[in-house]
């Protein structure tokens, strides 16, 4: 009797857990006003990513500002690379008190895995910036400009994180521009290919100025090639690829998406709020400048056409490299 | 001297009621964390994140630091009462904590993993006030090869936690390979048997010793109720601090298990959990009694206890000096750094040396805290165990499922414990060592990028390998490890038969 009594508790327990589940709630009813309860903005990494960093960075100036005067609540979906996330925002198409931070991953991860959605299920609101990339080797190595390192007669091996990310994608375009054929080494995180290069276990590596910044300046690694179209003051002598005479301007970019279907009132008020937020000298100061990120605001069509882009290069190169078929 | 200076600033910065009620709270609320099984340091530090902004930086970063060091205390509370590992580095604790626990000598279990754990996080503590810039410059020099013979180390140590049919180990090590392939491999760019978006990044490790050992253990309860040798109820401290003689006895095992999880700690490829299972291994290698190992081995309990306490301060040591993280929980404190300002990197000692001291004598001042508190602690946990003891399932099934569903905050790892659970229970009725199923599990994934990135480097030169100094030591280390062993077992066959005769 005891025992029944205990595996009844136990599978109860389940189905409790099992009920709980979110999905079941009632579809909003149309409102007039939005919004209509607080905002939820969705970071698809865990605290302390650069997603979870923007959204709360955003949610602290839009309050602070008077911008909004809803209470806003920063959710982390961590997990697949960002699928959770976009899965759990996609649950709630049509409602517009969802906006979810996006980076690459936005359109890599539903063109590495099966996830069923892609960019397209969602609304694209607004780009806020992007993160270029730069070619940084060892100092003491002796690379002293981008040609050193091509013109070399050595195997060239290059650090970046994971196979199909913009590094890499940068690394093969640089390979196929310059003829040299550049051996890309694939590391789990940036911390990982910053302890690579300092051990001198690659030649060179592709990453951000936020990421490079500091050993830069404490002398231990050098910057030879940076992938904007202009230099920015940050690193006023690193030269632009396209300077040295390779085309690339590939980035990384940080923007905002809410479900797809939300109303037309919804997209105006995060488009408009979110234009005030990038004029303010707090953006400015506390995130752009912060964690390193150049200015490239897009909103609306602009974004979604920049989103269709991006894709297409992503595909293209994935499909080269024999990742996705 | 300049350390000591450098110490001396971090204390004056600190020394407040304020923050050190802050590190109390960091430290109790890291130990209950830390003892909720799938709560571990990440998710600890990660939940008390959004806290902290309002606080100055330095008691922000005190709190945090108490929140890790806790939850390295709390993860074996539960893996010795409840055989239900509070988190990873913990495992290796519940394979002689439990056991003991059964023998009625969990008091004493937890006694002796508190000693160690304060033995292990203060020497990783005095490396990393010492010894941090130097060390972390020959980290560095660890490359793929060096970590694929790490690993293939921590693989060699399957046999010694195989049981007694090494058929069966073999099996288990090659379901958890198995295992360890589903996901995205970051490598090749693929991703592997990836059913539902969930598994994009791997069946989540935790869930799975949450499922194997909690759910697990909840199951075969049913089946035959294991009634806990508790003794009478008892109050007395004394009962519960170990004597001078068991200190003794395990006090090299603790110091063993504290130099290799400060090593282990620092390489950024590695982490505590496999610092815990390398410091197991050595402890039962050498022992004079190897067969005591999983029946209740005090040994068994202090060297990975000492060896997961050390890899805190150890992960550590990289942070501060290069900005690189050694471990999850240090990649959530390097996103704190930036969220407080600061900018975790090569400058970070210059330009906010004295935040980053105070930030170690929080540590410091968390570490004899969690000795004191959880010394003082062990009559509450044993009584609290004595009185829910009839209902003790449940109560577990209940933390289970909790653990389970913070892992991402969804249902699907929920399933994921109640599937580990079912295989775990399979397991023990036939005998099916776990040991070796999470090794691989760990081990695999690792072992094999790092081989992958090593020929990659080396442009399929299997020769590297052997060509790298280090990476030869390891593996030489490895090839005698074996041989010896294989030899000790002929002799002692020999032995037998010439007694036979």
């Amino acid at each position: 009797m005891k025992k029944t009594i205990m595996v009844l508790l136990i599978v109860s327990l389940f189905i409790l857990a099992v009920g709980c589940s979110k999905e079941n709630q009632a579809p909003e009813q149309p409102k007039t006003t939005f919004p209509e309860r607080p905002l939820e903005f969705v970071a698809c990494y865990a605290p302390g990513g650069g997603h979870d960093v923007m959204l709360r960075t955003m949610a602290k100036i839009l309050a602070d500002e008077g911008i909004v005067d809803t209470a806003i609540n920063v959710v982390n979906k961590p997990g697949g690379s960002g699928a959770v996330g976009m899965g759990y925002v996609n649950g709630h198409a049509g409602d517009g008190h969802y906006l979810m931070a996006t980076t690459s991953s936005f359109i890599t991860t539903p063109l590495n895995s099966d996830i069923g959605i892609n960019y397209k299920d969602f609304t694209p609101i607004a780009r806020l910036g992007i993160d270029p990339e730069l070619v940084l080797v060892n100092s003491k190595s002796g690379y002293q400009t981008l040609d050193d390192i091509l013109k070399s007669d050595k195997p060239i091996n290059v650090g970046g994180t994971g196979q199909g990310t913009i590094e890499h994608l940068v690394t093969v375009r640089l390979s196929k521009l310059s003829g040299k054929k550049l051996n890309f080494i694939p590391y789990q995180g940036d911390g990982e290919v910053i302890a690579a290069l300092m051990g001198n276990q690659i030649d060179m590596t592709i990453t951000n100025p936020n990421t490079a910044y500091d050993y830069i300046k404490s002398g231990d690694f050098r910057a030879l090639a940076i992938s904007t179209t202009e230099r920015i003051d940050l690193m006023a002598d690193v030269p632009t690829f396209r300077e040295l005479g390779y085309d690339i301007t590939l980035s990384l970019f940080r923007g905002v998406a809410a479900p797809k279907d939300i109303p037309e009132e919804a997209k105006a008020y995060y488009v408009d709020i979110i234009k005030k937020m990038v004029e303010t000298e707090t953006w400015k100061k506390d995130y752009l400048e912060k964690n390193m990120i150049t200015p490239g605001y897009l909103e609306g069509e602009e974004y979604a056409k920049y989103l269709d882009e991006m894709n297409q290069i992503y595909e293209e190169t994935l499909r080269e490299l024999g990742i996705i078929k | 001297m300049e350390s000591l200076q450098g110490l001396a600033i971090g204390f004056k910065e600190i020394f407040s009621m304020y923050n050190m009620l802050v590190i109390f709270a960091g430290s109790m609320i890291g130990t209950v964390v830390g003892a909720l099984p799938g709560l571990g340091p990440s998710a600890g530090i990660a939940l008390m994140l959004p806290l902290t902004f309002s606080m100055p930086v330095n008691s922000a970063l005190c709190l945090l630091v108490g929140v890790y060091m806790g939850t390295m205390y709390g993860g074996r509370i539960t893996s010795i009462l409840i055989n239900t590992p509070g988190d990873a580095p913990a495992i290796m604790t519940a394979i002689d904590g439990y056991p003991l626990m059964i023998q009625g000598k969990g008091g004493l279990a937890l006694g002796i993993s508190a000693f160690s754990s304060f033995a292990g996080g203060f020497f990783g503590l005095l490396v990393l006030v010492f010894g941090a810039p130097v060390v972390t410059r020959i980290a560095v020099n660890f490359g793929p090869h060096e970590y694929f013979m790490l690993m293939v180390m921590g693989l060699c140590t399957i046999s010694l936690l195989a049981g007694k049919s090494i058929l069966k180990a073999i099996f288990m090590s090659l379901f958890g390979f198995l295992i360890g392939m589903i996901g995205s491999d970051y490598v090749s760019g693929f991703v592997r048997f990836a059913f539902t978006p969930e598994l994009i990044e791997g069946v989540d490790f935790v869930a799975i010793i949450i499922g194997l050992y909690g759910i697990g253990e909840v199951l075969i309860n049913i089946e035959k109720s294991v009634r806990l040798d508790l003794g009478k109820p008892a109050f007395k401290i004394k009962e519960f601090i170990p004597t001078k003689k068991d200190i003794a006895a395990t006090s090299m095992p603790t110091l063993r298990g504290s130099v290799i999880g400060t090593l282990i700690g620092i390489l950024p490829g590695a982490g505590g959990t496999i610092a815990t299972f390398l410091s197991y291994a050595v402890e039962k290698k050498i022992s004079k009694h190897p067969e005591k190992f999983g029946n209740g081995a005090l040994e068994g309990v202090a060297a990975p206890e000492g060896a997961n306490n050390a890899s805190v301060p150890g992960a550590l040591i990289p942070l501060v000096t290069l900005g690189i993280p050694g471990s999850g929980g240090t990649a959530i404190m390097l996103g704190a750094l930036i969220m407080y300002g600061l900018r975790p990197g090569p400058l970070l000692m210059v330009e906010s040396g004295n935040i980053v001291w105070a930030m170690i004598a929080g540590l410091i001042i968390a570490n004899i805290m969690l000795l004191f508190s959880n010394i003082l602690l062990i009559p509450v946990f044993i009584n609290i165990i004595r009185l829910v003891q009839k209902y003790l399932s449940p109560i577990v099934a209940a933390l289970c499922v909790l653990g389970a569903y913070s892992l991402n905050y969804g249902l699907f790892n929920v399933w994921v414990i109640l599937v580990f659970g079912i295989i775990g229970y399979f397991m023990k009725k036939l005998q099916y060592p776990s040991g070796p199923l999470i090794l691989s599990v760990v081990l695999a994934p690792l072992t094999e990028n790092y081989f992958r990135q090593s020929l990659m480097i080396s442009h399929g030169n299997y020769g590297a390998f052997f060509a790298r100094p280090v990476s030869l030591g390891i593996f030489i280390v490895i090839v005698g490890a074996v041989a010896a062993s294989i030899i000790s077992k002929l002799m002692k066959k020999s032995k037998k038969q010439a007694l036979a005769k």
